[in-house]
């Protein structure tokens, strides 16, 4: 018997859980072993379906695991938003400097720039300005369905360089005015994980967490790994303490063909998904999280290369014609 | 004893029954199609709200979010507060039955700093009292502290000690008390959801117990907590492989909260912890960093910035960074046993911080390492602390007084009126039980019938507000759709008690016992009347062909009234005013000049007519009249001469209720019992005067019935 959950949003991802893990435990030969019973959330985070799978034995403890998770998702989203007026990241933008920032926000945007080092800037947190060039090009009446003029897009290409980000704890800045982030090619990795500190913290050992990247903790109920299913292919990737990512370009587009999405490259500012979708495996869902994102514009040999940098990350790109390229460890 | 006739078919009684159970089918449909709540409706009437009035100072507005829905305010960018609107929040129908909408603001500190009205269709304030009265009355709650409880008191009256007081508007008593519950109950949920509050009945940190404790017990128990974090931790975090040592410490971190007697005296001994404490604000809380390890927690930074680069709290939703102007540098340890350790920080978090000391918290340690390639990297480790369940009490009875359900507030401050509006309903219960012997002594009926009504207009009119009207009626229809809440109805006790009475008084004796006895502006008229009458006024007889097509009158008012409540609920109030109650009862005609003209219109015309307003235009009166088609009790007795061979109880009734025929016309009917008094008065009643002087005489015929 197998369950299966298929989720379907953004970041299109299925999740296969093995039979046990989900069906309460029935057996008789684990009398021994205290039952765990699954205990279930869904909600949103960060705009997306979000949902918190932990296997405990004691319902009530479980639920205020639950919460103190869930709180944490609040937290984070009141600082990596772009849609909450107060949140740091509009602060930051709007200001170009942010002092006394959280942590959080200090971390990230160090983890972001770690990742658009080893990237080689396939990934950048900067290409906020590129949204606005796109999303105001085909909000305007009559626009040209080619996309923005490249002298457009070259005026906005200076103001992309993640190098120019101070992430200092004691205050975060923009070294150019008029620059802008956004968070939400890692954010929701980094989200993952930070939450996953608060699962473990009050014991929760064993969790399938999906706030639009999944992170298992432990294992299935059954003690093997967690099942996690790529959307559109037969591909089926055991995890146990590792996380798992999937970008893919045609979630949030600007034209009616499709042709212009959310996936920037930030090197030469065109939207570049060269994939269906890009699921890459790692040990944090930060890295997968940010990996992804940088993979889902790059060339297969540029992938090798950058998947050189991360021992233990694996990428599978989902090609246009359905077939699966699998790249890494 | 004169026997009890009656002239209703047999078998009426039944039928009644059956009328009632109709009615209640009628009633259970009518509570079918509820209607839907407008849930946040916030975000509609947000654009139109004047931010700085409700929040001083803010300039801006987040989207309306969170269970339940409440916007964020900011003043340049920061958040300053929270606007929530009231029937969001909780669900607050006023006097009409329904929903008010305040638009509340709210600071960080969970105090009100402004209310508005958005919306409402209390019948008082439509017409009867001008908007500088309710704003006064909104005015009370800014700078209100939700942690304190509530009471609205009336003009001149006293909150009890520890509470806050707020002055009902005068003649809008339960209009005030609705928008007080509304204001306050909606703020503290809001409040208390995002933490600015603490739970009304939510635990409570005990601060003061102490008992003696060295190092050891202190982290066995949990008071203090040490963790340690190894380079591989940081680097497996980071998705990193671990570097050469991977099991070097890092952080060696000791977590502790101070606040209690029983963790901060311990760790730090008597004097200090105390005077540590006895600077502090009401509500603050202290907690400890302290550590060693290769990595230092404090950072370098601080000094220069003011704000401790590597160190932030974090409880639930909360992000607290930790400022120097908090800080509490501490030398040593005073607890027996204790390590030697690096640094030790106490820190300060104050009210304003939103922590709350019994649930779990954390710190996030920054920790910057270097990459391979040279550039930063951190990664934010988190340690997690939670004061001892022995340190915990189960319920805080100073946390939030609670406050009685709102309706048993407002029986337990009209104790006294209750108490005389019993003994008035008791005695005109004695006054229909005792009718037949009352009607035989003239002389008591003479004065009694004028002291009541004058007691009924002064006391239960103008005194307790206890006007019964037609708003009522419709109140109850309109909830019946909307959603019945018994807590509504019993908010004024008065008008409560009297419904039942009534209720119970229609069905067995008809209209009249209300209209004729316990109706505030019926009384006033009839007084007037009999004013007008003792100084000699010219008297208006209305013909009964015109009487007769004039009682209609009132029965389409009333049909009218109830298909506007029905199809356009917000025109009622304005239409109502038909009724003269608010005007002359409520506001005793201290009103514009329009309604105090038609009030008075109405009493003028009552000097020359008896009761004009109960006979040809009151909706009430025609709504009671309907309810009353067959009392179940016609004490009301007749003669068989009645109307055949004498017409003067139809003649001398005063509302015109007793037909030609001699039959008493229980719609119209106010039970005055002058027919019952000229029935046993052998010097008026023709029959009774033949019978006494045949008694006396001994040659008049005989007429017995």
């Amino acid at each position: 018997m197998t369950a299966t959950l298929r989720l379907t949003r953004r970041r299109a991802i299925a999740i296969v859980a093995a039979a046990a893990g989900l069906a309460a435990l029935p057996s008789a030969g684990r009398a021994t072993v205290p039952r765990h019973t699954l205990y279930r959330w869904t909600g949103d985070a960060m705009g997306a379906r979000a949902s918190i799978a932990l296997l405990h034995p004691d319902r009530d403890a479980a639920e205020h695991i639950v919460t103190a998770a869930v709180a944490e998702v609040r937290r984070l989203e009141e600082i990596f938003s772009l849609f909450r007026p107060a949140s740091a990241v509009v602060r930051l933008n709007r200001d170009g400097r942010l002092d006394a920032p959280p942590l959080d926000l200090v971390a990230l945007l160090r983890a972001a720039e770690a990742m658009s080092s080893a990237t080689r800037g396939a990934f950048d947190a900067t290409v906020q300005p590129l949204w606005h060039l796109y999303r105001h090009h085909f909000s305007a009446p009559g626009a040209d369905r080619n996309g923005p003029s490249a002298p457009a897009i070259e005026a906005c290409r200076h103001l992309i360089d993640h190098g120019a980000v101070v992430a200092d704890s004691g205050a975060v800045a923009f070294r150019r005015p008029g620059m802008s982030i956004t968070l939400n090619g890692i954010a929701q990795g980094f989200v993952t994980d930070r939450v996953a500190d608060v699962l473990r913290a009050r014991g929760a050992e064993r969790v399938l967490l999906d706030l639009g990247e999944i992170r298992a903790l432990g294992a299935a109920a059954d003690g093997t790994p967690w099942r996690i299913g790529v959307e559109g292919t037969d591909v089926i990737l055991p995890v146990t303490d590792m996380a798992v990512a999937t970008s893919a370009g045609r979630g949030t587009v600007f034209d009616a063909a499709g042709r212009f999405h959310h996936l920037f490259d930030p090197r030469d500012g065109r939207c570049a998904a060269r994939y269906r979708s890009v699921t890459v495996t790692a040990p944090t869902a930060t890295v997968a999280d940010g990996l992804s994102t940088a993979l889902s514009v790059v060339a297969p040999h540029d992938a090798v290369e950058i998947l050189k940098g991360f021992s233990r990350a694996t990428a599978h790109f989902i090609l246009a014609d359905g077939r699966v390229l699998r790249i890494g460890a | 004893m004169p026997s009890v006739t009656s002239k209703r078919p047999a078998g009426s009684f039944a039928w009644g029954w059956r009328r009632i159970l109709g009615a209640a089918a009628v009633a259970i449909l009518l509570c079918l199609p509820r209607s839907q709540a407008g849930a946040d409706d916030l975000a509609r009437v947000l654009p139109d709200i004047a931010l700085n009035t409700l929040v001083p100072g803010a300039d801006a507005a987040g989207p309306v979010e969170g269970d339940p829905p409440a916007a964020p305010v900011l003043r340049r960018g920061r958040q300053v507060g929270l606007i929530l609107l009231t029937s969001d929040v909780v669900a607050s129908s006023g006097y009409s039955g329904k929903p008010v909408k305040i638009a509340v603001g709210l600071d960080l500190s969970g105090k009100i700093t402004g209310a508005a009205i958005v919306e409402h269709h209390e019948p008082i304030l439509v017409l009867g009292i001008g908007k500088p009265h309710l704003d006064a009355f909104l005015e009370q709650f800014r700078g209100f502290d939700l942690r304190r409880p509530v009471r609205v008191v009336s003009e001149g009256e006293q909150a009890p000690p520890g509470s806050t007081g707020v002055h009902m508007v005068t003649g809008a008593s339960i209009t005030s008390l609705v928008f007080s519950d509304g204001i306050v109950r909606a703020a503290r949920l809001v409040a208390r959801s995002r933490g600015l509050i603490g739970d009304a009945d939510g635990p409570g940190l005990d601060i003061e117990s102490f008992r003696e404790a060295d190092w050891e017990s202190l982290v066995r128990d949990g008071s203090v907590r040490h963790l340690t974090v190894t380079a591989g931790d940081v680097a497996a975090r980071l998705g990193e492989e671990a570097g050469a040592e991977p099991e070097r410490v890092m952080l060696d971190i000791f977590l502790a909260l101070v606040t209690p007697a029983a963790i901060g005296q311990n760790l730090f001994g008597f004097q200090a912890h105390s005077a540590l404490l006895a600077g502090l604000p009401d509500g603050s809380h202290v907690i400890m960093v302290a550590g060693g390890g290769a990595y230092s927690f404090k950072g370098y930074t601080f000094a220069r910035t003011g704000v401790f680069d590597r160190l932030q709290v974090v409880q639930g939703e909360r992000t607290i960074r930790l400022r120097t102007d908090m800080y509490r540098p501490v030398e040593a340890f005073a607890a027996t046993a204790a390590p030697e350790v690096r640094d030790i920080g106490l820190f300060i978090l104050g009210p304003d911080s939103g922590f709350d000391p019994v649930r779990p918290w954390r710190v996030d340690v920054m920790v910057d390492t270097a990459r391979p390639d040279g550039s930063a990297s951190g990664v934010a480790v988190p340690f997690e602390y939670q004061v001892p369940a022995s340190l915990i009490r189960a319920a805080a009875p100073v946390a939030m007084p609670a406050e009685p359900p709102l309706w048993r507030q407002r029986w337990e401050a009209e104790r006294t009126s209750i108490v005389i509006l019993g003994i008035t309903l008791a005695v005109v219960l004695a006054i229909l039980f005792l009718h037949d012997g009352l009607a035989r002594r003239p002389r008591i009926m003479q004065w009694l019938r004028p002291t009541l009504l004058l007691f009924t207009l002064v006391y239960l009119g103008w005194t307790v507000n206890a006007q019964l009207s037609v708003l009522n009626v419709l109140t109850v229809v309109g909830a019946l759709i909307n959603g019945f809440q018994w807590d509504f109805f019993l908010m004024e006790p008065t008008i409560f008690i009297l419904w039942c009475f009534v209720a119970v008084t229609v069905l067995f004796w008809g209209r009249g016992v209300f209209c004729g006895w316990l109706c505030p502006f019926g009384a006033m008229q009839e007084l007037l009347h009999r004013l007008a009458i003792a100084f000699g006024v010219a008297q208006i007889r209305i013909p009964y062909r015109l009487h007769e097509r004039l009682l209609p009158l009132k029965y389409f008012i009333f049909l009218g009234l109830v298909a506007v409540a029905l199809g356009i609920p917000s025109w009622v109030e304005i239409l109502a005013e038909v009724e003269p109650f608010k005007t002359a009862i409520a506001l005793k005609m201290m009103r514009e000049g329009r309604f105090v003209f038609y009030a008075l219109a109405i009493v003028g015309l009552s000097l020359h007519l008896e009761r004009p307003f109960c006979r040809y235009l009151c909706p009430l009166g025609a709504g009671l009249a309907i309810a009353s088609r067959n009392p179940m009790f016609d004490w009301l007795q007749r003669r068989r001469q009645c109307g055949t061979e004498c017409t003067l109880c139809a003649s001398r009734c005063p509302v015109q209720a007793v037909h030609a025929n001699g039959q008493v016309d229980q719609h119209e009917c106010i039970y005055c019992l002058s027919c019952q008094t000229l029935y046993h008065d052998d010097h008026k009643c023709p029959p009774l005067v033949a019978r006494r002087r045949r008694r006396e005489g001994g040659q008049q015929r005989e007429d017995r019935p």
